[in-house]
Formats: structure tokens, C-alpha cells, sequence
């Protein structure tokens, strides 16, 4: 039984996409207890609420984080037209989910490519992010920006998806699916990956229940939730939605269900490209939310389930806007993921819950 | 499954045993916010079971103190700490206390001050609530419909907002004071057009006039 | 003894075009409707300054007495609002982005007298 030291690890670390502190209470080479800390990115996005009126709070609302970029201008969005009682056109919602899917794909993409650079495996990391660019670029065609979309506003989408560009979207995205099969299969059956993932940071179902976790971080522990399955906007016209689950809870389950996802995501917008109705993409908003007015809602970001929650006070501005980020719930399981594990494997299984510290502080 | 959400009131005293039934029953744990009120800080917390999101809204006093869930759900340590650094909320017993250095804020509950510009708009919400309940209140009281065009007037100006109806006033000012102003633009062409004595004489009596209208003005001032 | 199981595609990429562009003697073209720096017709402004008050970051600035309509091209956000909330359709996004500078500079264009017969007819 050793001493126990204290290492810091981060907020600067090679492995982190964004800044985090944990303590690590180390003895021997085993990490026996940590404790984290963030607050470095807070930038007080929800007080801006108080000087920028509802249309223009999406703008913010989106600068949240970069990956998740469409993600919060969608909720936020949604939210929003919740208070008010707006109705949202058929086609602007499937527009809306064919965005998000797509930005499903792309953070799936970013964050194999994050996975595979944090045990070394750096040509991996060059092929995730190299299909990420094809993705990126039909993000650039259809909405005119690469990473903040800037698309969807309060009443429907901006921007329409034309014929043309929706068949050159799926041609993309079949061209993706043969290289991103060989990247996958790599993955998974790869004894060196294997090596590092396989029973590292183990987490059973009882625990990710009890600690109310969200996300292809719980799906990975065999916890059915998915905001998806709902089936509201154009997830309801799917024919089929079943959340990938897996019963391992350790990092090569993790790696695997997002795996599943990007082929699920590219399944999705070729079922609802199909089917994509005819008509308006946005409705005109007037007025205000009225006073006292809330309203909640969820929505299935890469990283897990968000929960947004507006209030009105009759003027333009809203009173309150929160944004529950993914990350922030699943800190609880992070911590209780890294006691016992090995020193070396600390940095994997702190990505395996895709950490988005710039949305978990706003 | 369908999705529905909800919104109900809960007392601070029933909040962990109302946690604890949560629990017990399966609901999962969605989240913890705080809300800033005129009177104090509204606290909802957030439970969802089979795609019903249950959020319950409990409002409470800028020092009272809040027991922490965190013994029943883990996660939620991260919202007590963000409600204590942002808002100022005592909260007792948290699983993994930060006390206070969560976030380094350089204000203390940087959410509870208001900036001028939500000041300015809480006041003009309150002002056009205020209004509209006067407008519905004189309604219920069944105005005359004698004075309509100038009642109807002042209360359409009472009831938009005090900006807008300064505005309109200012623009009324000066649509009258350009009527006058032609008015007299048009009396002068017609003493010029007059005989010369004749024209001195209705000078003098305008001038009289309008001496006497000043004085009456000022008397009645 | 694990296979070079991406051998496949790295043999591939030695025949196949590269992803990447010979960036700057190359340059990816703008695809059209990319988000790039706001124009303004200046003949069709008819100075109502609803593009300053949409802006959510108050790039914009519209002086009525001086006939001028300015933009800070450093702080506009790309957001396309004042584009959509223009009354006249006078505003547009050219697909270049602002370059690189130095310093930072403001873009101010005078908005000329609309002429009262074009306007009437």
C-alpha cells in the first residue's frame, strides 16, 4: 500500500479538447479518488439574455460550443417557439433534423478522430477528420457556414435544401460509408485498441441509473433512453428508431455505440430525404412571450440529452434561459468511472464521455 | 411514448421528501435551475419517468436555505454548486462542496444583479402590465362613449407603451402648431391684399387678442 | 499479432487524389451562399435603420441627418439578420470573407438622395 500522491491533469493537457481540472489521488499508479473542477470558460452566455431579444439570443445561443453548434440553436429554437405557441412547418422540421443528424455525424467523426489521438493512434485521428471535412463542406454548401451553421432561427430554418443538393448530400454521405467501414473496423477489431479500452473504466447499469447519466455514455451501460424515440418534429414520421445500447459500460462499448450512430445518423437523413415534404420553411413570429410564460424542453445532442428552460416576462427580452448541457450531468459518472482505474488510462476514459466543458459553463 | 412536460408548484419544506418519492418510484434526475423573481429566486427542479418531464417550481427567498439532493442523485452536486456561485442560494449539504469557488466569478451571484438595460425592461413590463390593467379595469366600469374621441385617444396612449406614446403626443404638438401656423400665414396674405387703415385696425385687434389669450393662460397656469 | 488492417486505404491514398490543397497556390472555390461580408445597395437604402437594431452584435450603424449607413466588418457575426429584416432588399452576402488586417476599419457608404420621380413612379 503505497502513498497517496495528488497529481493535477490539466487544464492544458494534450488529450483535452477543452479545458478541465481533476485532482487525481494517486497511489501507485492507481487513481483512487479525483476531483474535478471547471469553471475556466464560464463566460456568463446566460446572462445575455438581458440585452439581446429572443431573435437575436439564437446568435449566442449557438456560440455555446462549436461542436454542438446546431444542436443548441435547434433547442433553443424550439424552446422559444414552445413559449410562444408556434407552429413550425412540416418541412422546416425535417430540415432541422437533417441538420442535426448531419452534426451528429460530424461530432461522432471529431470525436473518434479525439479517441484514437488519445492512446497515440494519429493516423486514425487524420482519417476521422478528414471525412469530417467532406461533412463540413456540405454544412459550408447548404447553410453557408462551416462550423456555426447559423440556419435555424424562431419560426423555422433560414435556408431551403434543394433537390440538387440534398442528392448531392446523400452521394457524400455513400461515399463516407466505405471509407468510414474501414475506419470502423478498425476500431473495433483492432487488438491494440482493444488493449486499451477493453474493461477499462467499467460502469453497470445500477450505477449509470443512480447517477442519472445521459448520452451514448449511458447507452454504452445499457440504460434505453433516447430523446429520439420521443418521435417529435420528423423523428416521429421515421419508420423504425431503436437506440443503439450495449451491455459492456467500458470504453470499447462507448467507441462502439458511437461507431453505430454515424451509420444510424446516415440512415435517418436518407429515410427523411425521401420523404420530405413540400411547403414553407419558416412561419413569421410576432410579439412577445407573455408574462410569466415557461416552457422546457429536451433534445438528443451527440453527447446526451440537453434540457432547455425559457420564461418570459412580456418583453422581447426572455427573463431566464437555461441550457442543461450533457456533459455537466454526466460529470458524477465521469468521477465515479475514473476511481480505481490505472493512471495511464486516465485520459481515456475522461474522452469516452466526450466532454464539452465550453457547454457545460456557458 | 409520447413526450409531455408540466409545471408545478412544490414548498421548500416538502423538496428532499418529495426527492426521496422520486426516486423511490424510478424517475430519473433531468436537472436543478434557478430563476431570479421580484421577490426572490424560484428553484425548478426537474424529474422525468416514460417521457413525461415533470418539472416543479419552487420559489423561495433570497437567504432562506435549500437541503441538497445529492445524497439521493450524485449529479446533481453540479447544480447546487452553480446555483450557490450564480445566484447566491445557501444550499446545505452538498455531496462535493466547491463552497463557492465553482466558477471564479469576480462578482458574488453575478445572475441576482441587474443590468440597466433588464432593469429598463422589467420597468416597461411593468408599466404596460399596469396600463393594461387600468384600460381592463375602466371597461369592467363601462366608460361613456360621449368623449370617445379624445378618451378613446388618451386611453389608446395610456395603453401603448410610454415611449410610443410620447411620440405620437410630440407628433399631435406639431400637427396643430403647423395648423395654426398656416392659419396665420393665410390671414396675413389677406391683410396685404386689404386696404392699408383697415389692415392696421385688424392688427391692433389681433394683437389684443392674443395679449388677452396669454394673460388668461398664464392666470389659469 | 494485430494486421495493418488500414493498409487498404493507405495503399489506396498513394494513387488516389490528395484531400488536401495546395492552399495558397491553390484555393478552394466559395461555394455560392457562403457566409461571407455584407454589401449594400446604397441606390435602394432608404436609411430606416432596422438592420442596425436587428444586429445582434451591433455591427451596424445608420445615421439618417448624415445620409450614411457604416458597418464594422470585425464585428459583424455573419448571422445574415439584417439581410432578412431589410425592408428594401438592399443588403446581400457576398461569398468572400472579410480578409486578414492589420487594423481594424470601419465601412462607411454614403446613401445618395433618392430621386422624388424614380421614387414616385
Amino acid at each position: 500500500m503505497g502513498k497517496a500522491t495528488v497529481i493535477p491533469f490539466g487544464p492544458q493537457h494534450p488529450v483535452l479538447p477543452e479545458p478541465l481540472h481533476l485532482d487525481l489521488v494517486v497511489e501507485d499508479e492507481t487513481v483512487v479518488d479525483c476531483m474535478p473542477q471547471i469553471g475556466f470558460v464560464h463566460r456568463g452566455l446566460e446572462k445575455l439574455v438581458e440585452t439581446r431579444d429572443y431573435n437575436q439570443f439564437i446568435y449566442i445561443a449557438e456560440r455555446i460550443c462549436g461542436i454542438c453548434a446546431m444542436g443548441h440553436s435547434l433547442g433553443y429554437a424550439e424552446t422559444v417557439e414552445e413559449l410562444m405557441g408556434v407552429e413550425v412547418p412540416k418541412r422546416a422540421e425535417y430540415l432541422r433534423v437533417i441538420w442535426h443528424e448531419l452534426s451528429r455525424i460530424h461530432s461522432h467523426l471529431l470525436w473518434l478522430g479525439l479517441a484514437a489521438d488519445a492512446f497515440g493512434f494519429e493516423s486514425m485521428f487524420m482519417h476521422c477528420w478528414r471525412l469530417r471535412e467532406r461533412i463540413l463542406d456540405i454544412f459550408e454548401k447548404t447553410t453557408g457556414g462551416r462550423v456555426i451553421l447559423s440556419v435555424v432561427k424562431v419560426g423555422g430554418v433560414a435556408r431551403d435544401i434543394d433537390a440538387g443538393q440534398m442528392s448531392e448530400i446523400l452521394a457524400t454521405l455513400e461515399g463516407i460509408k466505405s471509407d468510414y467501414g474501414a475506419l470502423m473496423r478498425t476500431l473495433l477489431t483492432d487488438s491494440s485498441i482493444k488493449n486499451r479500452t477493453v474493461g477499462v473504466g467499467a460502469i453497470g447499469y445500477d450505477d449509470a441509473v443512480a447517477l442519472s447519466m445521459v448520452g451514448p455514455f449511458a447507452r454504452a451501460s445499457a440504460v434505453n433512453y433516447d430523446v429520439r424515440s420521443f418521435g417529435r418534429g420528423a423523428y416521429g414520421d421515421l419508420a423504425d428508431f431503436q437506440p443503439i445500447l450495449d451491455n459492456q459500460g467500458d470504453c470499447y462499448a462507448r467507441v462502439k455505440v458511437r461507431c453505430l450512430e454515424v451509420l444510424q445518423s446516415i440512415d435517418i437523413i436518407a429515410e427523411l430525404a425521401a420523404k420530405m415534404p413540400a411547403g414553407d420553411i419558416a412561419v413569421p413570429v410576432k410579439g412577445s412571450p407573455a408574462d410569466g410564460a415557461q416552457a422546457s424542453n429536451v433534445l438528443e445532442q451527440p453527447r446526451g440529452e440537453c434540457y432547455y428552460y425559457a420564461r418570459g416576462n412580456g418583453t422581447k427580452h426572455l427573463d431566464r434561459m437555461r441550457m442543461r448541457t450533457p456533459t455537466s450531468q454526466n460529470l458524477a459518472g465521469m468521477a465515479t468511472a475514473l476511481k480505481g482505474c490505472d493512471l495511464a488510462d486516465v485520459n481515456m476514459i475522461i474522452l469516452t464521455i466526450d466532454p464539452c466543458i465550453s457547454c457545460t459553463e456557458r | 411514448m409520447g413526450f409531455r412536460q408540466d409545471f408545478e408548484p412544490l414548498a421548500l419544506s416538502e423538496l428532499h421528501g418529495f426527492a426521496e418519492s422520486r426516486r423511490a418510484e424510478g424517475w430519473r434526475y433531468v436537472q436543478t435551475l434557478a430563476v431570479l423573481t421580484e421577490e426572490g429566486v424560484d428553484l425548478v427542479y426537474s424529474f422525468m419517468k416514460d417521457g413525461h418531464l415533470a418539472n416543479s417550481v419552487v420559489s423561495i427567498g433570497r437567504d432562506a436555505v435549500v437541503p441538497s439532493i445529492s445524497d439521493l442523485f450524485l449529479a446533481a452536486f453540479v447544480f447546487e454548486n452553480e446555483i450557490h456561485d450564480l445566484f447566491g442560494v445557501t444550499v446545505e449539504g452538498i455531496a462535493i462542496d466547491f463552497e463557492g469557488s465553482f466558477y471564479q466569478l469576480a462578482n458574488e451571484a453575478p445572475m441576482t444583479i441587474l443590468s440597466p438595460e433588464q432593469a429598463a425592461a422589467r420597468e416597461k413590463a411593468r408599466k404596460v402590465a399596469a396600463a393594461k390593467a387600468a384600460k381592463a379595469a375602466k371597461e369592467a366600469g363601462g366608460a361613456s362613449d360621449a368623449p370617445a374621441a379624445e378618451g378613446g385617444l388618451e386611453a389608446k396612449l395610456a395603453a401603448m407603451d410610454p415611449e410610443k406614446a410620447a411620440k405620437v403626443r410630440a407628433a399631435m404638438e406639431a400637427k396643430a402648431k403647423k395648423e395654426a401656423a398656416a392659419k396665420d400665414a393665410e390671414l396675413e396674405e389677406r391683410l396685404k391684399a386689404m386696404d392699408p387703415e383697415k389692415a392696421a385696425k385688424v392688427r391692433a385687434a389681433m394683437e389684443a387678442k392674443a395679449k388677452r389669450a396669454v394673460s388668461a393662460e398664464e392666470g389659469g397656469e | 499479432m494485430g494486421s495493418f488492417r488500414l493498409g487498404g486505404m493507405t495503399l489506396g491514398s498513394l494513387f488516389k487524389k490528395p484531400e488536401t490543397l495546395l492552399y495558397p497556390l491553390e484555393e478552394k472555390p466559395a461555394p455560392a451562399g457562403l457566409k461571407g461580408h455584407i454589401v449594400n445597395d446604397v441606390d435602394r437604402c432608404i436609411l430606416c435603420g432596422i438592420c442596425a437594431r436587428v444586429c445582434p452584435a451591433g455591427a451596424l450603424a445608420v445615421d439618417k441627418k448624415a445620409r450614411t449607413w457604416a458597418i464594422d466588418p470585425f464585428r459583424c457575426v455573419q448571422c445574415a439578420s439584417c439581410v432578412a429584416a431589410c425592408p428594401k432588399d438592399c443588403l446581400s452576402m457576398d461569398p468572400s470573407a472579410t480578409p486578414v488586417a492589420a487594423k481594424r476599419f470601419e465601412v462607411v457608404r454614403e446613401v445618395p438622395e433618392q430621386p422624388k420621380e424614380a421614387a414616385a413612379a
